[in-house]
């Protein structure tokens, strides 16, 4: 695949960008709550920062940076693989309208009225990678589109870096073959500020974790939430046998954590769900 | 003298012909009257009925008995019902006979059987459904064919003449040489060591799914099983006949009726007190899922699991229409078919174990492997079983795949036999307390056997809002929580019966 044509890129909002330096932020449409924090965290400091964040308006990852560079009342950009007058998935209409409203801009290579069709997102990552000075990937599964990003990133000379995750999951297996092959690695927004010549010194100090759940949680649920997991999935079997307790009686306390937004519930068991920048619409 | 006298040479049979699971009453009468040589059949019979014509004719000299040289004409009464089937030989040639001999049929008594050219009485389809039928309606004995005698004497209460031949009925009515009644005898319960074909105690692991089972089968929900190939789903429904009681006697003899229909009982052995387990695949036409074909309609895969499990694994492959039609049946426990030949009704009383991918790949949610599905697969592929079907499961379970090299490290769990001793007592709760399964509870019944305390309504109701439930999926939830009691021998519902029931919706989704 070839460069792609940057002068023909149509446009909602404010396009071009005011000037600045920007950082592309990628991965899994599915990814852990552990990702789509950092995702979020992530684009908010470098938001904070005057750094633009460029993403797909994908669901997971893509989505969680926009919102982040939204919360710190950023300039994002959504790189479309359809239309500019199509949103996908419909279910970010309300996330595009909010690019907009924050003076964002929502971009595409392709005419008006283009739906969506799985040939045309490889050629929307290589326009992702070019119309930003660095992409970062967090949590890409082996295949995933995000490496295609990067891989065209790498291709134009653009920085690629990445976030390293649980080597437990396969979310990691993208994300960490990047960095065994040299991406620079990301734990904090000062590390992408220091590849794009923002900011002093690095210091390895890791993001600040998002601050856990506030509710107020009954004691004896305490003790199973400090059992899970913000990336792996555990069964409510996993648990009740860890802590010797019958399954019925583990899987209803699940769920009464579930009920109060402590914990989120996947195909094969649940994660503990992480506090978010700003509560989803 | 009265010249009729002379001529009318009459007898009258009484038979019975089947109507899907119900059977109408056939007086075959025979009448040899002088006129040319002929053999007419009247009185509305289908083809395979006329056929008889020529089977009662050989069967008749083969026996060494004399056939009529007049007009001789056999009438099926009443003349309205459209008679299908080989089970009317055996009275024609009686009544035939009985002509000729000028006497009487036996009082009270039926008569079933096809005829082959030599005398023999062969096998008919359907003799329980039929001698059940006879028995309500105040017969005495019937004459059924030899190989179908134990099935027939299943229902007990009146006498079983097993017929070999022809020439034999004749000599047993005449009394020349009168048969030997068969007696009614029921198999015994098997025992504990040959109950099930699989044990619980094969599976390894899978603890919430081992539970999802033991409630399904307490309180007669439907289950699926969502998780990625290799995972066991189907081992764990072939567990499920294994962890529910034995059939009573009524019950399996309305399991027996429904194979007898299709011919397919065991002469030697045809009651069984195991529970039904039927696995259709799942390029299964609508007729064999839920019953028809030509003229009167046949049951189908859902009557034969009457009474048991109903097995339909890639639950997404299914035709949709064929799903569709499962809708009647989960709700009502029948189905009504109406076909050229008239509307039948079947028992359809299943238990639904479904099971299914998560994704087209099948490997969402599995900790080791990655799933290549975009999420809008996902989404189309979850969508084809959502909707009305899926508002009918009570529990949903996410089965996680144990790999081959950890099996042997998993726990080993418990074998099905105390299982079902809990599921029993839990069975018995029900019944005593409302003469029906949880699962089966009418709204209103519900809210009155039923009721919640504060705090579980207060959970349910959160839940019913956070995620856009249904009256319907309220309701579900509400059983599975009355069930999740009943195990525990209690009689009101707690918070964590209500919390347990939510835990097994998986595919409830944030509103």
């Amino acid at each position: 695949m070839s460069p792609p044509d940057l002068a023909n890129l149509r446009a909602r909002g404010r396009w071009p960008p005011p000037d600045g330096p920007r950082v592309a932020i990628v991965g899994s449409r599915r990814p852990s709550p552990y990702g789509e924090a950092v995702a979020e965290q992530l684009a908010t400091d470098l938001a904070r920062a005057h750094v633009i964040v460029v993403s797909g308006l994908a669901m997971g990852i893509d989505a969680a940076a926009h919102r982040g560079a939204l919360n710190s009342g950023g300039f994002t950009v959504a790189v479309m693989g359809t239309g500019v007058d199509i949103v996908y998935p419909a279910a970010h209409s309300r996330l595009a309208a909010e690019i907009l409203a924050a003076g964002g801009a929502l971009v595409s290579q392709f005419p008006d009225g283009t739906i969506p069709r799985r040939q045309n997102f490889p050629a929307r990552n290589w326009t992702m990678a070019a119309i930003s000075d660095v992409v970062v990937v967090v949590e890409a599964a082996e295949g995933s589109g995000a490496l295609i990003t990067a891989d065209a990133a790498l291709h134009l000379h653009k920085e690629v870096m990445a976030v390293p995750g649980s080597v437990f999951s396969p979310l990691s297996v993208g994300t960490h073959g990047l960095l065994r092959d040299g991406a620079g690695l990301v734990q904090n927004a000062r590390d992408v500020l220091a590849v794009i010549g923002y900011g002093g010194e690095v210091l390895d100090d890791p993001l600040l974790p998002p601050e856990r759940l506030g509710f107020a949680l009954r004691p004896e649920r305490d003790g199973i939430l400090a059992h899970l997991s913000d990336v792996l999935a555990l069964s409510a079997a996993d648990i009740a046998r860890k802590l010797q307790l019958p399954v019925s009686e583990v899987l209803g306390r699940l769920t009464a954590l579930e009920l109060d937004g402590a914990v989120r519930r996947q195909e094969a068991g649940y994660v503990r769900a992480l506090r978010r920048g700003k509560e989803r619409a | 003298m009265n010249p009729t006298s002379v001529r009318a040479v009459l007898a009258s049979v009484d038979s019975c012909v089947l109507v899907g699971l119900e059977a109408r009453r056939v007086e075959v009468q025979a009448d040899a009257s002088t006129g040319s040589v002929v053999f007419n059949i009247v009185g509305l019979a289908a083809t395979s009925v006329k056929e008889a014509r020529e089977r009662v004719r050989s069967a008749i000299r083969n026996s060494g008995l004399e056939f009529p040289r007049q007009r001789l004409t056999v009438n099926l009464a009443p003349a309205e019902l459209r008679k299908q089937g080989s089970g009317l030989d055996l009275p024609m040639a009686v009544a035939v006979a009985l002509a000729m001999m000028r006497k009487a049929a036996p009082p009270h008594s039926a008569f079933l059987g096809e005829l082959a050219l030599d005398g023999t009485v062969c096998h008919i389809d359907g003799v329980l459904v039929a001698v059940r039928w006879l028995r309500r309606s105040g017969f005495e004995r019937v004459f059924v064919p030899a190989v179908d005698a134990v099935e027939a004497a299943l229902v007990g209460g009146l006498e079983v003449i097993p017929c070999a031949n022809l020439a034999g009925v004749i000599a047993h009515i005449t009394g020349e040489q009168p048969i030997e009644p068969q007696a009614t005898t029921h198999p015994p319960f098997e025992s504990e060591s040959e109950a099930a074909e699989h044990d619980l105690n094969e599976v390894h692991g899978q603890e919430e799914a081992r539970r999802a089972l033991e409630v399904a089968a307490a309180g007669g929900h439907h289950l699926l099983l969502s998780g990625p190939p290799g995972a066991g789903k189907t081992m764990l429904a072939r567990c499920l006949p294994g962890i529910l009681p034995p059939l009573g006697l009524e019950e399996a003899l309305e399991v027996a009726q429904v194979r007898s229909l299709l011919g397919d009982l065991s002469a030697t052995k045809p009651l069984d007190w195991s529970r039904p387990f039927r696995a259709p695949h799942h390029g299964v036409s609508m007729a064999g899922l839920i019953g028809g074909g030509a003229g009167l309609a046949q049951p189908g895969e859902i009557s034969r699991a009457h009474h048991g499990v109903l097995f339909l694994d890639e639950l997404a492959e299914f035709q949709a229409n064929v799903l569709q039609a499962l809708r009647q049946p989960l709700d009502s426990g029948h189905i009504a078919i109406t076909r050229s030949g008239g509307s039948v009704t079947y028992p359809a009383r299943f238990t639904l174990v479904a099971a299914t991918n998560p994704c087209p790949c099948g490997w969402t949610g599995d900790g080791r492997r990655a799933c290549r599905c975009t999420p809008a697969m996902v989404d189309s592929y979850q969508r084809r079983l959502s909707g009305p079907l899926l508002d009918r499961i009570d529990l949903k379970v996410g089965v996680r795949r144990v790999p081959l090299d950890a099996l042997a490290s998993e726990p080993k769990g418990e074998s099905s036999a105390p299982v079902r001793e809990r599921v029993v007592a839990a069975r018995r709760r029900q019944l005593d307390r409302q003469g029906c399964l949880n699962a089966q509870l009418k709204p209103g019944r519900l809210r009155q056997l039923a009721s919640l305390d504060g705090a579980s309504r207060q959970t349910l109701e959160r839940w019913a809002e956070q995620r856009g439930l249904t009256a319907r999926g309220f309701h579900r939830a509400w059983r599975v929580a009355r069930t999740s009691a009943d195990l525990d021998g209690s009689d009101q519902i707690g918070e964590r019966h209500v919390l347990e029931a939510l835990g097994y919706r998986l595919t409830d989704v944030a509103a």
